[in-house]
């Protein structure tokens, strides 16, 4: 069965604003917690006191402790199946149903390369916040001619919310999908 | 701030060209595995160097959350404790592998005001021994009412 050209049109336009993952949203197994930030400050030799020393994060415009702005993509990453990762191809989880990128594979864009990530922060996260993220395609580029081959660029947008529903930030990212035989 | 504390810098002194002291990283795979757990991925290119070989990789490499990361702490350490990082865009260029040394640089390239607050943009690149491995741009508030003491 052959796919005609304006199918796959159709189809790279229906996933304007439907979820890039199974699940409709991603909720972090854990609320933003000291230990956490402890380890990300050491593993980034990150010295700014408003992360780990209560004291002085107390006395900053902050009055306590928060999270590093920058760890908000950190508290919703999936819990990793660490038994068949590799395997699996780095999918921390064994899929569940069929990924929406499915229909690149099929246009013949295989390949994968992240091009951007772009963070606006709404509020810096404080400890007990519970983290879940939303996840959509926000466009679909015509295709384009680069130097990794024939491609689409996809842009997802992350929506981060608390407990209450409130937005404390956003994330663009984009790849691109490609033809890999097609590169220069 | 109590005294000894790093000092957040005050808007008012800061000019358009201004270069932010640049953050030198030596690129261990030790750093690597370090930044890709804290920050929750276990994709194995970050940590298993026979996976990202046969992904056609010389090497494991460094992820997207520790750059990410990393942009944050060249901003804070520069901008002091009280700056408020809300805006980071970056355009992802080459790979970076153990035994690169990874360069941040960057300059004030914005100020505005809005109310008690100056927003300076920021655009930078960090470079490595392929080239540019990340180019952005970000926003980084700063109170503007005279003294936090």
């Amino acid at each position: 069965m052959s796919t005609t050209e304006d199918d796959l049109e159709a189809r790279f336009a229906a996933l304007v604003g439907t979820n890039v993952s199974s699940h409709e949203e991603a909720v972090a197994p854990d609320p933003v917690n000291e230990p956490m930030i402890r380890h990300w400050a050491a593993a980034f030799e990150d010295a700014n006191p408003v992360y780990t020393d209560g004291g002085a994060a107390a006395a900053s415009r902050f009055g306590g402790i928060v999270a590093p702005p920058l760890m908000l993509q950190t508290w919703t990453m999936a819990t990793p199946v660490i038994t068949g990762i590799a395997e699996r191809g780095g999918a921390p989880r064994p899929a569940q149903g069929r990924s929406p990128l499915a229909v690149f594979d099929q246009a013949g864009y295989t390949a994968t390369l992240a091009t951007n990530s772009e963070f606006e922060i709404v509020r810096y996260l404080r400890p007990g916040d519970l983290v879940s993220a939303s996840t959509t395609f926000e466009s679909v580029s015509e295709e384009k001619v680069t130097r990794m081959g024939r491609g689409r660029f996809v842009t997802w947008l992350t929506v981060y919310r608390d407990a209450g529903g409130e937005v404390v930030g956003r994330q663009r990212f984009r790849i691109l999908k490609f033809d890999p035989r097609t590169g220069s | 701030m109590s005294a000894g504390a790093p000092e957040t810098l005050a808007f008012d002194s800061l000019a358009v060209g201004d270069a932010l002291p640049p953050l030198v990283l030596d690129v261990t795979a030790t750093r690597i595995v370090a930044g890709a757990i804290a920050s929750r991925d276990f994709m194995p290119a970050h940590h298993d160097r026979a996976f990202a070989n046969a992904q056609g990789a010389p090497d494991i490499f460094m992820n997207i959350l520790s750059d990410t990361g990393y942009c944050s702490r060249f901003l804070t350490d520069w901008a002091g404790p009280d700056a408020m990082v809300t805006r980071l865009a970056i355009r992802l260029g080459v790979p970076t592998f153990p035994g690169h040394t990874l360069t941040y640089a960057g300059e004030v390239s914005g100020l505005r005001e809005e109310g008690d607050e100056g927003v300076v943009e920021v655009t930078f690149r960090a470079v490595c021994d392929l080239g540019d491995h990340v180019t952005g741009t970000a926003d980084v508030r700063l109170p503007r009412a005279g003294d936090r003491s």
